[in-house]
């Protein structure tokens, strides 16, 4: 690339200081673009941009969206334990690769010794499970990634 | 004593106890809305949960989140802070029966303090000065007896109230009845309590605090006063240690009722009991706050006791040692200015996004914030951003130290109330150290005035 390291540098400094999400530059020789993530997210673990801005306040799982529309992610509605199936010797309620119906019972958050269902809003297929058996969860934690369909 | 506290609240005060656990070796867990994910007190603690979206009844004030929050993070104690659940003797009580240490009085004790007819006759039977007042008030006809009775003016109160709501004061017999629905209407609104009582009331008081701390060994101290007469609506704007008004008379006498109050009542941690001042300088008791309040810097600065260090240690049942000084010795004058997100002039509140943010450093300042540069403000809670405290040898000296720092405070981006800060600590009757309770009214009446 013909562009220098410390103008590369500055460039990038100058456009994420002013807001800018994306940048692209051509010429005959050569084409340079930069798409900056957004918003811009701290050092440390932050919840999900989408998350931030309106909660579901329904008791079924709120659901944020990404780029991919067809993408949904099923966060968890209160601070508790995440757990795959309804006793420790059950089959999990569900895992990747199979389908979900609206009200279907995905997982179980246990909070103060109340077992909560948390059911899924949409149909689909699971892509990832996001969440280890047993481990806590906070209040719009990501616990399953679903496609949509 | 605790390995692992959860803090329920937020901003400044949260800020302040994680500081108290890392002086005691003990690890901080913090929680927050998703408003607050990026606040300074989350990136403070040593683990942070989320425990839900914005508004405090779904987060701050979310009993089931905070207990299972505690619960994953396998935290021995909850600090509850000042606002919020910190005098919910409810979730005092669900905490202590999850098996949690809960900083602060007991449920029980609580309950009783925070009753305000209960406390008036505690107060009584320990000798602490109480202003003319009544029972729980049956009906308007009861209402406007008693008031006859007393004699007018009367401020009409909330039995399960406090902070300046659910009162109304009534200056004649013909108000009495209006005044005691309208109050039982806001009473069963704000506090799910209807039940009234009614007091003489003071024209021009000055509101002075005690500062108490007692530990589970029947140990009690009572930390000296704080003056916080400078208010808005019921909101204090300055507070000041030692109080201009107090000597050490009263400081003793009342000191001796305070503590045999405390100790009669099992009380353990810190406590504040609130007086109003009449202008013959007499002292009668209004209620006790059963936490740790914003102002307690003051104190610390005049006695060189830190309060939520020593909190913690009495919640903890440890036996603290602090020497036994009556009345207290302080050392020179502290003074504190609550700097609050808000238009100076019309007091709106002013969330929003800090661009640039510098505070007041040198001799004798310190500043409690949990605010910083690129924070936005939420406008979900109280505006208070930051709280400047100044400490000199003199009281003079300190103002002069206060002006001094205010003017060094940067806050870009958002509108602040710095300058009406300036404007009451300019003032005369401030700098005479006469201010009441009417003081900031007055003032501001009087820029209202020169405006037009």
């Amino acid at each position: 690339m013909d562009i220098p390291l410390e103008a590369l540098k500055n460039l990038i400094a100058t456009l994420e200081e002013s807001g800018v999400h994306e940048f692209e530059y051509e010429d005959e020789k050569s084409r340079l673009r930069l798409s900056f993530g957004a918003p811009a997210a701290p050092a440390y673990v932050a919840p999900a941009p989408a998350l931030a801005q309106g909660p579901s306040g329904q008791p079924a799982a709120a659901v944020a969206e990404q780029d991919d529309a067809s993408i949904a992610y099923v966060t968890s509605p209160f601070v508790g334990t995440f757990y795959r199936s309804p006793s420790p010797e059950a089959e999990p309620f569900t895992d990747v690769g199979q389908t979900v119906r609206p009200g279907q019972t995905l997982c179980i958050v246990e909070a103060m010794k109340l077992m909560n269902e948390i059911e899924s809003e949409f149909s689909g297929t699971v892509l990832e499970v996001l969440v280890p058996n047993g481990t806590s969860v906070e209040f719009g934690q990501k616990l399953f990634k679903i496609k949509k369909s | 004593m605790f390995k692992k506290i959860l803090i329920a609240n937020r901003g400044e005060i949260a800020i302040r106890i994680i500081r108290a656990c890392r002086e005691l070796g003990i690890e901080a867990v913090a929680v927050h809305s998703e408003a607050d994910a990026g606040a300074l007190h989350v990136r403070f603690a040593d683990q942070a949960v989320c425990i839900g979206p914005a508004p405090a009844a779904q987060s701050y004030l979310n009993i089931p989140a905070l207990i299972s929050a505690a619960e994953v993070t396998a935290a021995d104690a909850i600090h509850p802070g000042y606002g919020f659940l910190s005098e919910n003797p409810h979730f005092a009580q669900v905490v202590e029966k999850c098996g949690l240490a809960f900083i602060g009085p007991s449920s029980e004790v609580m309950r009783l303090w925070g009753d305000k007819l209960r406390a008036r006759e505690a107060a009584a039977k320990y000798g602490l000065p109480l202003l003319p007042g009544s029972d729980a008030l049956q009906d308007a006809d009861h209402a406007v007896e008693e008031a006859k009775r007393v004699g007018f003016p009367v401020m009409i109160k909330a039995r399960g109230g406090g902070g300046g709501r659910g009162m109304r004061m009534v200056r004649e017999e013909s108000e009495v009845r209006r005044a005691f629905e309208s109050a039982t209407a806001e009473a069963s609104a704000a506090f799910r309590n209807p039940e009234l009582y009614l007091e003489r009331f003071l024209e021009k008081p000055r509101h002075v605090e005690f500062q108490a701390l007692a530990d589970s060994h029947g140990q009690v101290w009572t930390l000296g006063e704080r003056e916080c007469s400078l208010q808005r609506r019921n909101q204090k704007l300055v507070e000041e240690a030692p109080s201009p008004a107090m000597t050490d008379e009263l400081r003793s006498s009342l000191g001796e009722a305070i503590r045999r109050a405390l100790r009669e009542t099992g009380y353990v941690g810190l406590g504040t009991l609130e007086f109003l001042m009449d202008t013959d300088g007499s002292l009668y008791f209004m209620e006790m706050n059963t936490r740790v309040q914003v102002e307690h810097p003051v104190t610390e600065m005049v006695t060189g006791v830190d309060l939520v260090v020593e909190q913690i240690r009495a919640a903890a049942g440890e036996k603290i040692d602090l020497p036994d000084t009556r009345p207290w010795r302080f050392r020179g004058h502290a003074i504190e200015c609550r700097i609050m997100a808000e238009d100076p002039e019309t007091f709106a509140p002013w969330p929003g996004a800090i661009t640039e943010y510098h505070p007041p450093g040198g001799a004798g300042v310190r500043v409690d914030s949990g605010v910083f540069g690129g924070w936005k403000v939420p406008s979900a809670y109280d505006s208070l951003l930051a709280k400047v405290i100044v400490h000199a040898p003199t009281r003079e000296q300190a103002l002069a130290r206060m002006q001094r720092a205010l003017d060094e405070y940067i806050i870009g981006g958002i509108r602040t109330n710095i300058p009406l800060q300036k404007q009451l600590l300019a003032d005369w009757e401030v700098k005479a150290g006469k201010m009441t309770t009417r003081t900031v009214e007055r003032i501001l009446a009087e820029r209202r005035a020169a405006r037009e």
